[in-house]
């Protein structure tokens, strides 16, 4: 089949005599990649980048007469980012950890991050108006302020990153389960969690809410995956997602310590095959050295602890924290290649690849360049085998892998790479090929009709890793995994239209000065900041 | 492990002398001269062999006389540079095998990720000598820079192996988060020999600036001249008659203090008792 | 006449955005909020400026069109094998932006303020990690308050006021009262010995302050501000508790406290000239706070040890998230130094001291940073954007500086622009020119353009803008 772009976009016909024809017979044609979750740019990001000068000087980029100079490897430099992600046929990504504070610097480097298009979540789930607002019940007054931060912060959704833990990492402390009430607040973790599902809701946000469960990281911690999940399911509407659960890898742990240490993922995968308001994404690891970072303050102090390597901590008034610490994932570590059969098992025990995406949570599991060989994993009994075999041995006793014969077929792929995103982050444009999609193409050279990707994974990762052809918004912007025009993408932001603005913008600013060290004036973003804004304008019930 | 053509080359001693065409000003990044990338290259492909001035990209005739000897020996191949080459930086990195003979005063980088064979400096070295070096033997008659035997920034992958020996003075910072190996200086030491040190062993025969083995791990660093004070997280062991450096025994006696206690070190410092009286006054803790 | 509020002060570190400015035509005719540095600025910046581009011609500068110093501008750096672009933290993101697409574009050597600033504070960073925040955690949380090696009063003046002692948080109160009784006290005890001094015709010392014990107020719960400092400064004398180290043993102290705070026993009865048991008091004071905060300055980077001074520091922070909440903070001096390292990380990896002439982005201080190089005499160019070298490096460096070509971006007549070959006016950034800088906390906010820069006077960013084009025009017609 044919498939005819005019304008960026895709159309029904073009005139074939006047147009540039691409050959892409016994390849796969795929939307461009869609990924919702990696950390690319902003404060916590760049820390990232400061701290390891020595993660960058082997691995580095020279400039070419149409890119720019940069160094990776796990943190790369921004104009790199964008490269390397558009070499595999990426076309759009999501950051999703910002700072309302530092939303700013966020989306300054987002307009250097080149070939995709991007938006960004604030980190909404600690914020002391949020906290404040559903300690008291008031919803409304709460989604009208959060309609606010959208538009301040050129945000897209809302994140919610262990919740209230940050706020009590404040004063050094976390929370420990969903009921545990955060330190002077009175406010516990299920109550912000509900609130602001019900605020996503008024505000008819395009995304749900994207949420970093409370414990992660821990032994046992799958419980606390399923209670968040289940504390939402009431507020859910026929059918759709209430709550998107990110790197559910990490919070996917059974066993009380960390000799006893398994995986959880059947549990979670029997309750999301049973529900239909969950979305999640895998945050895979591999097994490289890589640098963690999150918004968890106290998570990230755990990480430090528990390796003694350096650590960085910033934590951010009114608002949220971060924390970053380089991290090796070694083979023959129990835990690790535990944590490394998790996230697979997710992906292959849900059933549905609408509701679990591939994600390595960029860089915590490790780099994003590090997709191809995940989907010869997903691919692959023979792959996955392959890896087994060289990984700790009582990891690969416990281990459901083994008893696990899916593969997943070309078409899944898709889905877990890019139409499932783009769906769960209800970007009507991406992640599929029908008529008025945007352009954004990716053809990889590997030929579905020929070649069994069962058997030759190795072909299908070469293809995945350096795309035939990339295009972005009509324009052929990489030819076999080199760029050839460099372009730049739009950031979305979410234009919230509530009813009542006015009132809003009086109650921050007499509090402003009080919360913040910053002028009210100063704070929110002006439209003409980003370079190229692309507002995605909706209507809320409030 | 040796090829045919390896073994030919040994008997056929490939000599190249470089001499510099004129003095550089401006960085020269020479990872090129060594002996891994000279071997089984004719003279007229080493001549062409990429080489950095500031950032205008040379090849090596340019910047080098190249003169190819051919003798008889039982040696391995070697090279030879004769002149100033204190601008040029990275002679010897990453080399595993063979001899580089610097004739005058070497550059920044020199030996750095060295794997194996040998560098002699007959003049002064200059900083990042022998960083991250894994095996092999750096020797410099004159003296040296900062950052001897260092990890790269960020880094806490030093040296993890092999030998350097620096007859004149040492700089600064002198085996930051060395791992393994040997650094002996017979002059005189900057401040903070052997911070971060994880292990290895540090020899100094003249004073030390101070600051000896700060946040040290392990390992083993030996002052037989003048230290000006002790860092108060280290506490007093033990007084040593000998100590031993890659299986000599240097006389004493020296004090032994075992820290760096702030970092829950267990590293040893041996300090001359006869060169520093000042440091008496430990002895009432023993 | 008009007043503009919420503007932020392009001048130090603490970036305060609450300046309000009285604007009448295009002139600023009056200052409100600001700190002495901040109102002189505003209002006498136009004193000493530049207003047209100047070129040297057979040893004079004379003026020039702006295309005529482009294109000098230009020839100078397309030609340089080892040019350095140096400067950066007094002009807007946007700008450093421009500066690193030329210095990656003629090859040369890209760096900022840092590197004789807290350069060394980033070194160790990178080996250890830093625990910090924004500086609004401290306003709502911080009880105890240490300026070690800094002296806000003088360099940072509304520091205190908008973020420690003197203001009011959620969970903390400002400490003025607490100050002003304390002011009191000092300035009684000056006015004697003044009387002394008159009365008795010769020079009463003051009697010399061995403080064994700390003083009562610093087991209160309220808010604490200690000062670390080799002498009595203007801050120490606000301060509850000022503890006076001998110079270049901040080390040897950073180190002591480590294993104080962790209740091991020093086998010293002194570190870097104080008491064990002074300093065991400390320790306590340290351990026992709600949250703490150590603030340093160049007290620790520029003197003996230097970033291991501070890579003491961090890991003593470090150590003591064991035991409470505790944080550390570099005071960043210029307004945009800390955009500038941020700028340079997110499109390098390297935050100063990036050296593009291979072709990629390299980074090693001490080779690849400005001082070190004009030391040992290896550039053939600069280009210096929104500094004055000149008046600042040390001699020699300033001396292999100036005998190379060098083009000065400046709004105002400097040492460096005097001794420059190609000299652009450029207009203040923040006063004449928008655009965004970050606080010493990395909080970007805006500068505002609050008048109208005079026709000549570009933005900087403009200016480079010019530059790089003509470069890259330059190269297209070499191949």
């Amino acid at each position: 089949m044919d498939i005819a772009i005019k304008d960026g976009k895709i159309v029904e016909k073009v005139n074939v005599k006047k147009a540039e024809v691409i050959d892409a017979s016994g390849m796969i044609l795929m939307p461009g990649g869609v990924d919702i979750h990696c950390h690319i740019a902003g404060a916590e990001v760049n820390s990232g980048r400061l701290l390891r000068p020595e993660d960058h000087f082997k691995d580095v980029e020279v400039k070419t007469a149409l890119t720019r100079s940069g160094v990776g490897y796990s943190i790369p430099s921004t104009f790199t980012t964008g490269y390397r992600y558009s070499r595999m046929g990426y076309t759009t990504v999501m950051n999703p950890s910002m700072p309302p504070l530092e939303a700013r610097h966020t989306h300054e480097e987002l307009d250097d991050t080149p070939m995709v298009d991007k938006a960004t979540y604030p980190l909404l789930g600690d914020w002391w108006f949020v906290l404040e607002h559903l300690r008291d019940g008031l919803i409304q007054e709460c989604a009208a302020h959060v309609a606010w931060m959208m538009s301040a912060t050129k945000g897209y959704a809302i994140k919610i990153v262990n919740p209230g833990g940050l706020e009590a990492w404040g004063f050094g402390r976390n929370v420990e389960n969903l009921d545990d009430p955060v330190p002077h607040f009175n406010i516990t973790p299920r109550e912000i969690l509900r609130g602001l599902c019900k605020v996503n809701k008024l505000l008819n946000m395009p995304h749900t809410i994207h949420v970093h469960t409370n414990n992660l990281g821990r032994p046992g911690n799958y419980l606390t995956a399923l209670e968040t999940m289940k504390c939402v399911e009431d507020l859910a509407e026929e059918g759709r997602p209430a709550i998107h659960i990110t790197h559910c890898q990490f919070c996917a742990f059974k066993g009380s310590d960390w000799r006893s240490m398994s995986s959880g993922a059947e549990e979670i995968a029997k309750y999301v095959n049973h529900h239909d308001h969950v979305t999640l994404d895998m945050g895979q690891v591999i097994f490289t050295d890589t640098t963690t970072m999150t918004a968890d303050g106290p998570f990230q102090y755990g990480l430090y602890n528990l390796t003694g390597n350096k650590w960085v901590n910033h934590d951010v008034e009114t608002e949220t924290s971060s924390g970053i610490v380089p991290f090796r994932y070694k083979r023959k570590s129990a835990v690790h290649a535990t944590q490394w059969s998790i996230g697979l098992e997710l992906a292959l025990l849900i059933k549905d690849p609408w509701k679990i995406y591939m994600t390595t949570d960029h860089p915590n599991g490790g780099p994003f360049t590090a997709y191809p060989k995940i989907i010869a994993w997903l691919i692959s009994r023979v792959a996955r085998k392959k890896t087994m075999n060289k990984i700790s041995k009582r990891a690969r006793q416990k281990s459901l892998l083994p008893s696990i014969d899916r593969e997943l077929s070309f078409y899944e792929i898709a889905i877990v790479t890019r139409a499932g995103q783009a769906k769960a982050l209800n970007l009507a444009q991406k992640g599929h090929l029908g008529i008025g999609a945007d352009a954004d193409v990716a053809v990889y050279n590997v030929n579905p009709e020929q070649v069994d990707p069962s058997k030759k994974y190795k072909t299908v990762r070469k293809a995945f890793k350096r795309a035939a052809y990339t295009i972005k918004g009509g324009e052929i912007v990489v030819k076999d995994g080199q760029i050839v025009k460099p372009v730049f993408g739009k950031t979305f932001w979410v234009n919230v239209k509530t009813l009542l603005p006015m009132e809003v913008n009086e109650d921050l600013r007499l509090k402003f000065r009080e919360y913040w060290t910053v002028e009210y004036e100063n704070y929110p973003i002006p439209d003409s900041f980003l370079h190229a804004p692309a507002p995605i304008p909706v209507k809320a019930e409030v | 492990m040796l090829q045919p053509q390896s073994q030919l080359r040994q008997r056929f001693n490939i000599l190249i002398t470089l001499y510099p065409k004129r003095s550089f000003r401006v960085p020269v990044e020479a990872e090129c001269i060594s002996p891994d990338v000279f071997a089984e290259k004719p003279v007229k492909h080493i001549a062409m062999l990429q080489i950095w001035e500031g950032n205008r990209k040379r090849n090596l005739e340019d910047l080098f006389k190249i003169k190819h000897e051919t003798k008889s020996s039982s040696e391995k191949s070697i090279i030879r540079i004769c002149g100033d080459v204190s601008k040029v930086r990275k002679i010897g990195a990453k080399m595993s095998m063979g001899n580089i003979i610097v004739e005058g005063d070497a550059g920044m980088h020199l030996g750095e990720e060295m794997n194996g064979g040998g560098i002699t400096v007959t003049g002064n070295a200059d900083s990042w000598t022998g960083s991250m070096m894994k095996n092999g033997t750096i020797e410099v008659k004159g003296n040296a820079g900062d950052y001897i035997g260092a990890s790269y920034r960020g880094s806490n992958q030093g040296m993890s192996g092999g030998k350097i020996i620096i007859h004149g003075n040492a700089g600064y910072e002198v085996g930051c988060f060395m791992r393994k190996g040997l650094i002996k200086v017979h002059g005189d030491i900057g401040l903070f020999a052997g911070i971060h040190m994880r292990n290895g062993t540090i020899f100094i025969q003249g004073n030390s600036g101070g600051r000896a083995g700060a946040q040290m791990i392990n390992g083993k660093i030996v002052v037989c001249g003048y230290i000006p004070s002790i860092l108060p997280t280290f506490t007093i062991d033990d007084i040593r008659p000998k100590v031993e450096v890659n299986g000599e025994k240097i006389e004493g006696p020296f004090y032994r203090f075992v820290g760096d206690l702030a970092d829950g070190g267990d590293g040893k410092l041996f300090v001359s008792k006869t060169k520093n009286p000042h440091l008496s006054s430990y002895e009432q803790y023993l | 006449m008009t007043v503009i509020t919420g503007v932020t002060c392009p001048v130090c570190g603490t970036f305060c955005d609450d300046i309000e400015l009285v604007v009448k035509g295009n002139a600023i005719i009056d200052v409100r909020k600001a700190c002495a540095m901040g109102a002189a600025k505003f209002l006498n910046y136009a004193t000493h400026r530049n207003l047209k581009p100047l070129v040297r011609k057979n040893g004079e500068l004379v003026k020039a069109s702006i295309d005529e110093a482009v294109g000098k501008a230009a020839k100078i750096l397309a030609d340089a094998t080892y040019p350095i672009l140096y400067g950066w933290s007094n002009t807007s993101c946007e700008a450093i932006r421009v500066g690193l697409e030329l210095a990656e574009e003629v090859g040369g050597v890209i760096d900022n303020t840092s590197t004789i600033c807290h350069g060394p504070s980033i070194l160790s960073v990178q080996d250890v990690g830093i625990a910090s925040c924004t500086l609004g955690q401290l306003r709502h949380r911080a009880d105890l308050v240490f300026y070690w090696a800094s002296n806000p009063w003088d360099s940072h003046p509304r520091h205190i006021e908008r973020y420690t002692m003197f203001s009011e948080g959620r969970f903390q109160k400002s400490a003025w009262r607490g100050y002003l009784s304390r002011l009191r006290a000092v300035l009684s005890r000056k006015r004697l010995l003044r009387a002394a001094n008159l009365l008795l015709r010769r020079d009463v010392l003051a009697a010399p302050e061995i403080e064994r014990h700390l003083p009562y107020s610093m087991f209160q719960k309220k808010r604490k501000m200690v000062v670390v400092d080799v002498r009595k400064t203007r801050t120490a004398e606000a301060a509850d508790y000022f503890l006076q180290v001998e110079p270049n043993k901040d080390y040897e102290l950073l180190q002591a406290f480590r294993m104080l705070v962790r209740d091991e026993e020093l086998d010293v009865d002194e570190v870097a000239g104080i008491p064990v048991e002074v300093l065991e008091e400390v320790a306590d004071i340290m351990v026992g706070c709600e949250l703490g905060i150590f603030f340093f300055g160049l007290g620790l980077t520029m003197s003996e040890g230097k970033l291991r001074n501070v890579d003491a520091a961090l890991n003593l922070t470090r150590d003591l998230n064991q035991r409470t909440k505790f944080l550390i903070m570099p005071m960043r001096g210029h307004f945009n130094v800390t955009g500038a390292d941020v700028v340079f990380t997110w499109q390098t990896g390297y935050p100063y001291a990036v050296d593009f002439s291979r072709g990629y982005p390299r980074y090693n201080p001490g080779e690849t940073s400005v001082i070190d190089l004009l030391h040992r005499d290896e550039a053939d160019a600069s280009l210096i954007v929104a500094s004055d070298p000149v008046a600042h490096f040390p001699r020699m460096a300033a001396q292999n500086l100036v005998k190379n070509p060098l083009i000065a971006i400046d709004p105002e007549v400097t040492p460096t622009t005097l001794m420059a070959d190609v000299v652009f006016p450029s207009a203040f950034v923040g006063i004449e020119a928008e655009g965004t800088a970050y606080r010493m906390d990395h909080v970007p906010l805006p500068l505002k353009k609050i008048v109208e820069p005079p026709k000549t006077c570009l933005p900087d960013k403009e200016i480079l803008q010019r530059i790089l084009h003509k470069v890259r025009k330059l190269r297209r017609n070499e191949t």
